[in-house]
């Protein structure tokens, strides 16, 4: 537990010892994103060696105090988060000059790191609220760095994730109001003892956090807003922080929600999950940006989590939780990568439609390399993370013949993210009248670009232990 | 009609006008005080809830300060982009 506190509290010193000292921010920031990883990896390794571990934070009595629990799960997350701060962290470094970065990327990239990484360990619900508003927070004012054009974005960004946050907030309180808990086990203890019909306060929380991490048919202001940010800025909003509501959505509906609540929410999280597959995916496919392209295929991306989400809690099958947490861990690091290459690209090619990327294979080999390794693992093909989640997701599935239209679905939703990436590699092979860049491309970047896609393609090999850690 | 009640029923007034406002909009500034009454329609239930109890569940009015230490910052903000947005416009 103290390594995973430290992961948290380490960001968050750096953050304000990077507003005071802002010539030294980047190096700074740089610096505890590499820490902050060996402490969530030997977290993982406490977990592991000594299992789970919890904490009352302040020494209060339960009910009082707020508790932080580490276990294979939340560890597996504070060190995703961690490893993709430092990639993100040092792929700017290696470009941030170049790009016009702004200086304030440093301490609100810290301050996101800290409070998602407290998201991760928190199972309080009204902790949990703290921490969304915190990430809410620090990820409208990132998407703000690029200035002007990101402004209408930001705005409306901000005004729904505040409403969903009150929304969110409404129904703790309602919870707390038939219970008296705020603390999950304690609350799941008391919802099992005598059930009262809280169907509202679980609807209100669905909602908030739905519309939180922008799942079909609430993702309308992703797409811009992921898009208008700077490139290690959209790396990090895609990457991770639209997996915290995810996350707490899943922890809220296994533990909360009684046998009966539980099969109605699957069939509202099986259907927006397959929407969100279908549509997401056809407006990647139709976009004339290169970044819009990208953000969509987040939304539709999301579509396997919901679904992941939405067949656990039908079939109560642990299998589903596996291919839940393989594809948040899968598509993080392909997201990155994906991100941090057509960030690069524009840069330096100069342009935001896809046309701009025509002989990208040719002036700028690695990046494209990156993105078609990192699209290897969104369509999941074998054998990258992508494939290992979806794997995990239709093996089981397909013992249970009831929800034989799932599989349609999946393939459609399969078919879609290859066109729309196979979009991007057909015009990236087409040398006869390729874009110049408009300055030498730089090495780094690219391959800082391209190291978390070669890891979600090792992600397979690291699957034995991956699954039995999240076995539970 | 008990009066706890009748405190709930004028929170879910407060959360409809302030979600109709923030629906309606158009103006940003109508938008982020639509957000703040649905803010104080959150924190009238959790008083409300709060009271039922003698004493008063102090876990509840601590939920609310810092709900509100939340919603402040929130609002300034929004208030700075606005400012932002109109200033850029002009």
């Amino acid at each position: 537990m103290n390594f995973a506190l430290a992961a948290v509290l380490l960001p968050l010193l750096a953050a304000v010892l990077a507003l005071c000292w802002r010539r030294q921010a980047a190096r700074l920031v740089w610096l505890s994103t590499l820490f902050s990883l060996l402490l969530a990896l030997a977290a993982l390794w406490q977990v592991v060696t000594f299992g789970p571990a919890s904490m009352q934070l302040g020494g209060w009595q339960t009910g009082l105090a707020i508790r932080w629990q580490l276990n294979e799960l939340s560890a597996l997350l504070l060190l995703m988060t961690a490893l993709i701060h430092s990639l993100v962290a040092s792929y700017s470094l290696s470009q941030w000059r170049d790009a016009g970065l702004s200086a304030d990327f440093w301490p609100l990239s810290a301050l996101l790191q800290s409070a998602l990484s407290s998201l991760f360990l928190s199972v309080d619900l009204f902790n949990w609220y703290v921490t969304l508003e915190l990430l809410g927070l620090a990820a409208v004012a990132l998407v703000l760095l690029s200035g002007k054009k990101a402004l209408q974005a930001a705005m409306r960004y901000l005004l729904l994730s505040l409403a969903a946050s009150l929304c969110y907030l409404l129904g703790v309180a309602l919870l707390y109001g038939h219970y008296g808990w705020l603390d999950v086990p304690q609350l799941a203890v008391a919802i099992s003892e005598e059930p009262v019909d809280h169907r509202l306060a679980l609807w209100l929380i669905t909602a908030g956090l739905m519309l939180k991490a922008a799942l079909w048919p609430l993702h309308v202001w992703l797409p811009a807003a992921h898009a208008a940010a700077p490139a290690p800025v959209s790396a990090l909003l895609s990457a991770l922080v639209v997996k915290g509501p995810l996350f707490m959505l899943y922890m809220i509906w296994s533990q909360l929600a009684g046998p009966e609540l539980a099969v109605t929410g699957s069939w509202l999280f099986l259907l927006t999950g397959s929407m969100a597959l279908v549509v997401g995916g056809w407006s990647a496919l139709r976009t004339p940006y290169a970044k819009v392209m990208v953000a969509y295929s987040t939304v539709a991306q999301l579509g396997y989590g919901l679904l992941a989400l939405g067949l656990m809690l039908h079939l109560t099958d642990p299998a589903f939780t596996q291919a839940l947490f393989i594809f948040v861990l899968a598509h993080a690091l392909a997201k990155t990568s994906t991100f941090l290459a057509v960030g690069e690209m524009q840069l330096r090619l100069g342009g935001k439609r896809l046309s701009t990327f025509r002989g990208a294979s040719q002036t700028m080999p690695l990046a494209m390399f990156a993105v078609a390794v990192a699209g290897g693992s969104l369509i999941g093909l074998p054998p990258s993370g992508g494939f290992v989640a979806k794997w995990q997701l239709l093996l089981p599935l397909w013992q249970h013949s009831q929800l034989w239209w799932l599989l349609p679905v999946i393939l459609a939703g399969t078919l879609l993210s290859a066109a729309y990436i196979f979009r991007l590699v057909v015009l990236a092979f087409n040398r006869a009248k390729p874009v110049r860049p408009d300055f030498a491309p730089a090495l780094l970047p690219q391959w800082l670009a391209l190291l978390p896609a070669l890891l979600v393609w090792m992600l397979a090999f690291a699957s034995g232990s991956l699954l039995s850690w999240l076995g539970g | 009609m008990s009066l706890v009640h009748w405190y709930l029923l004028i929170a879910a007034g407060l959360w409809g006008i302030g979600c109709y406002g923030l629906i309606r909009g158009p103006e940003l500034l109508r938008r982020i005080i639509a957000l703040n009454l649905m803010g104080a329609a959150v924190f009238l239930v959790m008083v409300t809830l709060a009271a039922r109890t003698d004493p008063a569940d102090g876990v509840l009015h601590a939920l609310v300060l810092t709900g509100l230490v939340v919603a402040v910052s929130a609002t300034a903000f929004a208030l700075a982009l606005v400012a932002r947005t109109l200033s850029e416009s002009a």
